[in-house]
């Protein structure tokens, strides 16, 4: 258990969309990519945050891959970390932590200054920046609403990854921003109850509830339909 | 918490505990065949058959005759157990027991309709079983004629003591498999409470359960296939980060990328 967390921490996350375009796991990317285009109403949802009720449940490696995915599909795509407690985007893209969302929102710098290319084609990336004393105001200010406003000229869509629900307020502030909200949760650690308790935090900050994402679910060999199609 | 009782999801449950049912099954059996080997006193039984028969003039065999054996014999059933009989055999065998403890050790019974009675007696050594028994069956033969002045009891077969002595108790396959049993359900009952305490969301039923929810998707274990390698990739990018001008950096990391992925 100890060695899971600290392994957690330091080990960048897993980009498997990205090292490997045709595993099944990229295809369930998909597959997640494709239901929450026929869950949106409007086609002028842009933005989308991806949260958890509580941590390491595989927020920041869902929202990586899934904006990975979307710029796949020809979208321009940008990447926030808006986890401003414990932001790992510069971990997973190996990247400088230096400028992000927090120097924007104090209004330092210009957005398509501190924006970072990915490498991956219409994929952009927002890092946190330094990690301000006052996250959840920051992301209540003005200065948010005009930034998203910005970004929303600028791209397709705007993914945002964000702290776990039940511990912070700022997810809270966030999915009451964003269009739509993506739950993620990790099969056999995320209890049912927080589960709940995260639907009426979302249903309370007003957020639009896209849906639920099964991280590390295991497919029995019965049901794995997908693994005979692809490799 | 749900009430409702799956069969199926019960099923599904055990096949996923199944290693840990197997090992406290086989845990269980090899814990009762220990026991039963080392732990438990092998005991060993001897047994004498005595002949019950009404001789003398009327020594006759007809019905009643025997009717009224059989009713006699349920009387001396009673007596061979009975303190006259057991402290003349400890008085004998200058026995270290009391009367009531070696009552425990002696079984006597006769089967149905018949005139012979057997005298079965435990004891963790079957030297000393032979000789109880023995014992039992020659006072009771001197003692009842002082009691009912009659002299109707022969011994049929005297105890004997075999050349390789086999305990009846305990019997180490019936331990095992009652042990196999235990442990299985041990297994089961606990795969079970396991299951229940365990409320945290396993399938995509467990999400469409709560209302407002729906699954996008699922998302595999992702497979670590460089686990040694990625840590230590960072860990030289960290120090690299610390050292170099933050001007560098930004080449630095623009290769690495083209470079790991």
């Amino acid at each position: 258990m100890l060695k899971k967390i600290k392994s957690n921490r330091s080990v960048p996350r897993k980009l498997v969309v990205r090292t490997n375009s045709n595993s099944v796991i990229t295809e369930q990317y998909r597959t997640i990519r494709s239901n929450i285009n026929f869950s949106l109403p409007s086609e002028d949802m842009k933005t989308i945050l991806f949260t958890s009720p509580s941590k390491e449940e595989g927020k920041s490696t869902t929202s990586s891959n899934m904006a990975i995915v979307y710029a796949e599909s020809g979208k321009r795509v940008l990447l926030v970390d808006a986890d401003m407690r414990r932001p790992t985007l510069h971990h997973t893209f190996k990247m400088s932590n230096r400028l992000g969302l927090s120097n924007l929102l104090i209004k330092k710098g210009r957005l398509q200054d501190t924006v970072k290319k990915s490498g991956i084609p219409g994929l952009d990336l927002l890092m946190c920046g330094q990690i301000p004393a006052n996250p959840a105001e920051l992301l209540d200010s003005e200065a948010m609403d005009g930034l998203m406003n910005l970004m929303k000229e600028k791209y397709d869509l705007i993914i945002f990854d964000s702290p776990p629900i039940l511990a912070v307020t700022d997810s809270k502030i966030l999915a009451n921003k964003c269009d739509g909200t993506v739950l993620v949760v990790n099969t056999g650690k995320t209890e049912k109850e927080n589960v709940i308790k995260a639907r009426d935090a979302l249903t309370t900050a007003k957020a639009f509830i896209i849906g639920t994402v099964l991280n590390n679910y295991q497919v029995s060999k019965k049901d794995d339909y997908y693994q005979s199609y692809t490799s | 918490m749900e009430s409702t009782f799956n069969i199926k999801e019960t099923l599904r449950n055990f096949k996923r505990r199944l290693p840990m049912i197997l090992i406290m099954t086989l845990l269980f059996i090899v814990l009762s065949g220990v026991v039963s080997y080392t732990l438990m006193k092998p005991i060993y039984q001897a047994s004498t058959q005595i002949l019950i028969n009404q001789n003398g003039s009327t020594a006759e065999f007809n019905t009643q005759n025997i009717d009224a054996n059989i009713q006699l014999i349920s009387t001396y059933n009673v007596i061979i157990k009975s303190p006259a009989i057991l402290s003349g055999v400890i008085e004998e065998l200058k026995l270290n027991e009391t009367v009531k403890t070696l009552n425990e050790q002696i079984t006597v019974s006769s089967t149905e309709d018949s005139q012979v009675v057997t005298i079965d007696v435990e004891d963790p050594s079957m030297e000393r079983a032979v000789l109880i028994a023995n014992t039992t069956a020659s006072v009771f033969k001197e003692e009842i004629q002082n009691l009912m002045k009659v002299d109707n009891v022969n011994i049929l077969a005297a105890a004997e003591m075999p050349v390789t002595p086999e305990p009846i108790k305990p019997d180490p396959l019936l331990n095992m498999a009652i042990g196999a049993v235990v442990g299985f359900m041990l297994g089961a009952g606990l795969s079970i409470l396991l299951d229940q305490l365990n409320t945290t969301i396993r399938t995509e039923e467990d999400i469409e359960e709560i209302p407002g929810l729906q699954v996008l998707g699922i998302v595999s274990p992702v497979k670590d296939d460089k686990k040694a390698k990625k840590p230590s990739v960072y860990i030289q990018k960290r120090e690299m980060m610390e050292n170099v001008e933050k001007d560098k950096i930004q080449s630095v990391s623009t290769t690495k990328i083209g470079g790991t992925y």
